[in-house]
């Protein structure tokens, strides 16, 4: 079995695009919330979110069509870009130029965007008139499928020997790095790129969300309307963005000279079984995927010196996942300092775990844990060792980053430090 | 390594609503029937058919129908597979949830017109353009919630792990053929390796759904004499120790799982028949083949070819070895 690092990693975020940028709103506890400008959303009560702002530029390559065609699908769907760059950055710092057939691309990915203009013909769903207009050369796709990412990535990036595309809601970029951390140490593949990608900041995707009453509607908050485990936490706050890192065999990185960031050591997956919209009220299913991580680590719950929770500030998500930090804790909770970087960037679904390992990896890195700029007053069962307003000083060994998906499906990944 | 069983199989195809009617329909060389689509006039497309699924009791076989209202037509589908195959080897009675891993595949996402029409039409305006405004002030509030639960991916599994208490390791991949292969190849190594004592592993889709049709034929994927068949296939999975310490009859044993690159044309070897059932079918496949339908017609010992949409130009062969118990 290999031991597995982490050698490279991009990011786009709301707080920044690139790993420089991202850690230092995310030290600066910096929030990334704001108006959405992406639609006209004044007739929506949900009217929060957090966009990437900044321009993200599409990896260059010699092939002039697949950049246009992949710009033409980008602008479609956001998230595509941001996957590109997000890949690229992370490939460009593990020195890899191509991927081969010995590499795994695995990305995380929740919804199709679907434009309903595209549905509409007379005032209606007339998909025999849809039909009619699909047909004609030249006219846009009805739908972007969920890898297309992936497919660009393959013809931007060379051909990986297994490409998979997994919708596993807000565990998605979690799952999609604790399945390449597996298939890597079992010595499946040479490399793997892994992560996720999203953005749900169109009408659909907002309404939807706004329909099940899992965003916040508090918009006069602004930049502070995400406030994961405080007493007035009123729901998330959808973001969007895609983290990509890639993963060796730690020894054959180091023989090859490269610096290793961290390694992965753990990772546990488990299903609430529980119900569609809400947790396990006990927290059974997050206490097991926890518990399943630090074993496949071979480490003991004392050893976890940081948690990124998954922290979504709705009123039940938080405190069933402090109930069950309190419980898989059980004598040193007290005494983990716990991010909740949702506060800053918001919930980018998919992304979200994805974006929420490269927190735990910089905390790693820069020796700091980020902020809860917005947690003002702990939520009556949400009591954990939060970290205050300011980033603390970090030197500890391993830290675990918690997703937890809509639908039940739980993710804990651990990663220890590992300087040089 | 242990040695993987596969101990129940359910299944819901344009042949057959249970897995014993599939099989014997297979077996008989029996066709799809087609029809024209039913909820949109599809006389534009190069082939407006889709396969016909037999008529089946949704509520009586999955307990009733309290979970119905959340379902997609894939979602019900899958559920109904996994209640066949769950009941068959019994995973309720003899395995911690915990210990049962879920492995599935989803295809596009595909709610219903009836679903989305009160949206799209509260929502646009005079002129028959979407308005943000009409969707925020009419369209919203005419929408049930519950739409929701029938367009995101991973709702189908998610609602296969509550209705069979399912707690354990997990993947859904989506959203074609190769990804559902992938599902299995994870299911097979899980159970063979020891990461779980159980794996259900399956697929539902519902290519015949009007957004999904229309786009499949518009992207070239649904060639102009196939048809979408909707369909789900659901397989447990176990080592052949735990079968025997429980006295739980073995169907097939299934010594190999392979996903390899190849060159060879994509080859869906149901699709004549079945109609194609996209990320349903290798599954589907796996079922037959696990029901020893290979002793009669060309499933096990054939291959299936997925065309890789994610790398292109790429195609998976799916192999695998499956042995009738007897």
């Amino acid at each position: 079995m290999n031991r597995v690092g982490i050698t490279g990693f991009g990011v786009v975020s709301p707080i920044g695009v690139a790993r420089e940028a991202f850690w230092q709103s995310l030290a600066d506890g910096r929030s990334g919330i704001g108006p959405i400008t992406r639609f006209d959303c004044s007739a929506f009560s949900v009217r929060l979110a957090g966009e990437v702002k900044e321009r993200v530029d599409l990896p260059g390559d010699d092939e002039i069509a697949v950049v246009a065609a992949t710009a033409a699908v980008a602008a479609d769907d956001p998230k595509i870009g941001f996957a590109l760059a997000a890949c690229a950055e992370a490939l460009e710092q593990a020195g890899i130029e191509r991927l081969t057939r010995d590499t795994l691309l695995h990305l995380g990915v929740s919804l199709e965007v679907f434009d309903m203009q595209k549905a509409i013909c007379g005032g209606r769903p007339d998909f025999r008139s849809i039909a009619e207009r699909s047909m004609r050369p030249g006219a846009p796709p009805l739908q972007i499928p969920l890898d297309t990412a992936s497919r660009l990535i393959a013809q931007l990036f060379g051909m990986p020997g297994r490409s998979l595309t997994n919708c596993s809601a807000c565990a998605a970029g979690a799952q999609a790095i604790g399945h390449a951390f597996r298939s890597v140490r079992a010595g499946r593949y040479t490399a793997a790129v892994c992560g996720g990608l999203d953005s749900m900041i169109n009408p659909l995707g907002v309404g939807g969300f706004q329909m099940l009453g899992a965003l916040t509607t508090d918009n006069a908050r602004g930049e502070s309307a995400c406030r994961p485990f405080d007493a007035s936490r009123s729901g998330t706050v959808l973001g969007e963005g895609a983290a990509v890192v890639v993963l060796e065999p730690l020894d054959a990185a180091r023989a090859a000279g490269k610096r290793v960031l961290a390694e992965v050591c753990g990772y546990g997956s488990t299903l609430d079984a529980w119900s569609l919209s809400a947790p396990d009220p006990e927290g059974d299913g997050a206490a097991r995927a926890m518990l399943a991580a630090l074993d496949d680590a071979g480490i003991r719950a004392e050893q976890i010196a940081h948690i990124n929770a998954h922290g979504t500030a709705t009123r039940v998500n938080d405190e069933v996942e402090a109930a069950a930090i309190r419980r898989v804790f059980a004598r040193t909770w007290q005494r983990i300092p716990v991010s909740s970087t949702k506060s800053m960037t918001g919930h980018l679904i998919a992304a979200a775990g994805a974006v929420e390992v490269g927190a735990c990896l910089l905390a790693l890195v820069m020796k700091q844990v980020p902020p809860n700029p917005f947690l003002n007053s702990v939520g009556q069962g949400c009591e954990l060792a939060h970290v205050g307003h300011a980033a603390v000083p970090f030197d500890g060994e391993y830290v675990m980053s918690n997703s937890f998906g809509f639908g039940g499906q739980n993710v804990s990944l651990v990663l220890r430090r590992c300087d040089g | 390594m242990a040695d993987v069983v596969a101990t129940g199989v359910g299944l819901v195809t344009s042949l057959g609503a249970t897995a014993d009617e599939t099989a014997a329909a297979w077996r008989a060389g029996g066709c799809a029937l087609r029809r024209p689509v039913g909820e949109f006039d599809g006389t534009a497309l190069a082939g407006s058919e889709t396969a016909v699924l037999p008529a089946f009791d949704a509520s009586a076989r999955l307990g009733g129908r309290r979970m119905l209202k959340f379902m997609s037509d894939a979602a019900v589908l899958g559920c109904v597979a996994a209640r066949e195959a769950c009941s068959q080897a019994a995973t309720r009675r003899r395995f911690a949830p915990g210990r049962v891993g879920l492995f599935c595949a989803t295809g596009l996402a595909a709610a219903g017109v009836q679903d989305v029409a009160p949206l799209i039409e509260q929502s646009t305006d005079e002129h028959g353009r979407f308005s943000c405004r009409l969707l925020g002030e009419r369209g919203l509030p005419a929408t049930n919630p519950l739409l929701s639960f029938k367009i995101l991916a991973n709702m189908p599994p998610c609602l296969v792990s509550i209705q069979e208490s399912i707690k354990g390791p997990n993947y859904i991949f989506t959203p074609w053929e190769s990804q559902s292969a992938a599902a299995l190849v994870e299911a097979w190594q899980a159970v063979a390796e020891g990461e779980v004592e159980c794996a259900v592993v399956g697929a539902a889709d519902s290519p015949s759904n009007p957004a999904a049709f229309v786009f499949l034929r518009q992207a070239g994927l649904l060639g102009a004499d196939e048809c979408p068949a909707d369909g789900a296939a659901y397989v447990v999975l176990e080592s052949a120790e735990s079968a025997a310490r429980s006295g739980q009859p073995v169907l097939a044993r299934v010594d190999s799982v392979d996903l390899r690159p190849v060159s060879s044309r994509p080859c869906d070897p149901l699709g004549n028949r079945m109609g194609r059932t996209f990320a349903a079918a290798p599954m589907i496949w796996f079922a037959l083949a696990c029901l020893g339908c290979g002793a009669t017609a060309a499933v096990a010992g054939s291959s299936f070819v997925c065309p890789d949409y994610a790398a292109p130009g790429s195609r998976w062969e799916l192999r695998i070895e499956a042995r009738g118990a007897a």
